[in-house]
């Protein structure tokens, strides 16, 4: 799928990948994209350095000693060149009509010295006169999971991506793109702007709003550099899709000189996140907050109500889960009449109990329908929004390992419901001692579309940011 | 005078900041509620100008260099009759020029005085990179000690204002606290929409302070204004 007649629609959705200066003895940049060539894609080399080519020919890679010797249209050429070369890349680029081009080559306005800025320059007037698309330079540049063109030799390659991911750092690409896949969830598409000389935020956020197969965009950003224009895409995205955006650093405002009280209390952290409220995003602090985020987005249902049923399995987990709700503002009241006489007709209260939050471990024990009947009277209690069970690896993890069988059979029972209900459902499985184990663990909730988190309070503060959607419909 | 002629008045003096008889004047001419405001030069004047306002009024020194009026002895508040008026502006003076003697003083503003209420904030500033943003807060410690205040890119869009009044975390104030009637909070939306469109229309405003504004149940009504002009 991709967005016919768009500017960035060639590098977004390649067929041929051109990568520029790559070197051995990793080659990594041939590497990250083997499995672009592997599914059928012309992944080409462009190297003049002799004694290079035998090494990328091992690879099983084709070279050519000028980009415009490639027979194929490039769609999406990777520069990796030293930075006093770059200027003869981009006059070959231009001439071969290439879709557009991630300088990784840094060295440029970020190093603060005359060289870099000036090749910065004329890098941004060649590139602007010929209307030509530079992803950078200074960045990780494009990773398109679906078609297997990499930025990391890590990061998955995956059919399924739903968030496309906008970012001001290529480290937080990376990483994000990683947390992401541990946690079971892809990214449609992602580029790492750098120093955005031609190509800048906005651009990429409108082609994400555009692109069909992303559901929930996500960016870091740092600074913009057109403020009117970023708030007039973001406004524009926000009505189509959830849009999430993890603010780093404090704008730099330089020492701005005041005579109102307004304009002493106008901290840049403050301003912006007014503006992102008033856009309708959402806004997070971290790389965490921002996956737990996408996995609400993705996979809970959205509700704006904020009464909350809360299932644990002991009398201490059920007190921490109520108080890392209750602390983001979500109401933990009581059920109605009629949950109290059906919960009360089976629920074992020595040890236990069907207040709310339930303590429910000594009645479920395992059992498949019991916990089903606990999330059927849940669901179709009218005072009750949004579910969200706890189940610790503490106790879990030690029969889940005997008894594989029986983590299945949970996950399915919690999807059988979830998939049903038009509520909200959460999950919290805090790993314990067993991190290794829960890190697969949770893979088979997400694959059921079960959010899934670490902690109460991850679960609560991401169910707090993004149940209610951020919209403001 | 128009604001368009009070900018070009104060450009032509080189001054960025206005008075607040300039200030009150160019709101009230933007239909912003502001406290009854004239500029009297005479203990006569003062004491003419406040019988057309209802008593009781208030005094304030109207002077391009005093930056703080209270800290000089330039404010007088409370004053119930044409006598107390007139004692009242020579009492300005004198304490004005004592304190500071290079203080320009053109005259004295007769202000109305605002029935008592919540105290809140409404201002504008000019964001380096976004342009004119919209503040609102609770004023006092809420505002001085807290930050509580919330912003937004001005002009404001529907439902921009009620959402930046709900977004302080002071917020139950304004639905009365220790047995005080709950205030007009309509009343601060339109203020607050007003000052937007205002502060949209006038590119000129670099910065702008209604500080207090007081809200109660009969609505909000500025009682200070400062407008701070670009630099031309």
């Amino acid at each position: 799928m991709s967005v016919p007649g768009h500017t960035l629609d060639r590098m977004f959705n390649p067929k041929t990948v051109a990568v520029i200066g790559d070197k051995g003895p990793n080659y990594m940049w041939l590497r990250n994209n083997q499995p672009f060539k592997d599914q059928g894609g012309n992944l080409y080399s462009v190297q003049i350095d002799e004694k290079e080519i035998p090494g990328i020919e091992e690879l099983g890679i084709e070279n050519f000693r000028a980009l415009t010797d490639i027979p194929e249209p490039v769609d999406y050429a990777i520069v990796a060149v030293p930075r006093h070369v770059s200027p003869y890349v981009m006059k070959d680029l231009i001439e071969a009509n290439v879709g557009g081009a991630a300088f990784f080559t840094s060295g440029f306005a970020e190093t603060g010295e005359e060289l870099g800025v000036n090749l910065q320059a004329q890098l941004t007037e060649m590139a602007r006169e010929a209307d030509f698309n530079v992803v950078g330079p200074n960045c990780m540049g494009l990773y398109l999971p679906r078609v297997g063109v990499r930025f990391n030799p890590d990061v998955p390659v995956a059919e399924d991506g739903r968030v496309g991911f906008v970012s001001q750092s290529g480290t937080h690409s990376i990483m994000f793109s990683l947390v992401m896949g541990a946690n079971g969830m892809h990214l449609s598409r992602c580029a790492s702007f750098g120093n955005a000389i031609v190509l800048d935020i906005s651009d990429y956020l409108e082609y994400l709003t555009e692109d069909p197969e992303t559901e929930v965009i996500a960016m870091y950003v740092e600074g913009v550099k057109d403020g009117p224009r970023f708030v007039k895409a973001l406004r524009a995205a926000t009505a189509r899709k959830p849009v999430v955006v993890w603010k780093g650093g404090q704008t730099d405002a330089g020492a701005r000189a005041t005579m109102s009280h307004t304009g002493s209390l106008a901290s840049p952290h403050a301003v912006w996140s007014g503006i992102m409220r008033q856009c309708g995003a959402i806004s997070t602090n971290s790389l965490d907050e921002t996956v737990d985020v996408a996995k609400v987005l993705l996979d809970a249902k959205p509700s704006t109500g904020r009464r909350m049923a809360l299932m644990a399995m002991t009398g201490g987990q059920s007190v921490s889960i109520t108080d890392a709700f209750v602390g983001q503002g979500f109401e933990v009241g009581r059920l109605s009449e009629q949950s109290y006489e059906e919960l009360s007709s089976f629920f074992n209260i020595v040890g236990g109990s069907y207040q709310n939050p339930l303590d429910m471990a000594g009645t479920v024990q395992g059992k498949r329908e019991v916990l089903e009947r606990i999330l059927a009277i849940l669901d179709a209690d009218e005072s009750v929004d949004a579910l969200v069970m706890e189940q610790s690896a503490m106790f879990g993890a030690r029969q889940w390992k005997d008894h594989p069988e029986r983590i299945d059979d949970l996950v399915d029972t919690l999807a059988g419901h979830a998939e049903q209900s038009v509520k909200p459902f959460l999950m919290v499985m805090h790993p314990a001692h067993e991190e290794a184990f829960v890190s697969e663990v949770r893979l088979k909730f997400a694959e059921r579309r079960i959010p899934v988190f670490a902690s109460f309070e991850r679960a609560a503060a991401a169910a707090a940011r993004a149940l209610p959607r951020g919209t403001r419909s | 005078m128009t604001f368009t002629e009070t900018i070009d008045r104060a450009r032509g003096e080189s001054r960025t900041l206005l008075s607040e008889v300039e200030a009150k004047g160019a709101l009230a001419e933007a239909g912003v509620p502001v406290t009854a405001t004239s500029l009297a030069q005479t203990r006569e004047e003062a004491a003419a100008q406040a019988e057309a306002i209802s008593y009781p009024v208030a005094l304030k020194v109207v002077s391009p260099n005093v930056a703080h009026k209270s800290d000089v002895g330039g404010v007088v508040l409370g004053l119930e009759s044409h006598e107390e008026v007139a004692e009242g502006y020579d009492e300005i003076i004198r304490s004005v020029q004592a304190a500071q003697p290079s203080a320009i003083i053109e005259g004295v503003s007769v202000q109305e005085m605002a029935s008592p209420g919540v105290e809140v904030i409404v201002g504008v500033t000019t964001d380096p990179q976004f342009g004119p943003v919209m503040m609102f807060g609770l004023g006092g410690i809420m505002v001085e000690v807290l930050g509580d205040v919330a912003f937004r890119l001005a002009p404001l869009g529907e439902g921009d204002a009620r959402d930046m009044i709900d977004e302080i975390q002071g917020r139950q104030v304004l639905d009365g606290v220790r047995g005080q009637p709950p205030v007009d909070v309509g009343a601060i939306e339109a203020m607050l929409d007003q000052v937007s469109q205002f502060a949209a229309e006038h590119p000129e405003v670099a910065e702008l302070d209604l500080n207090p504004v007081i809200a109660s149940p009969e609505g909000a009504i500025a009682v200070d204004a400062r407008i701070v002009l670009a630099e031309a």
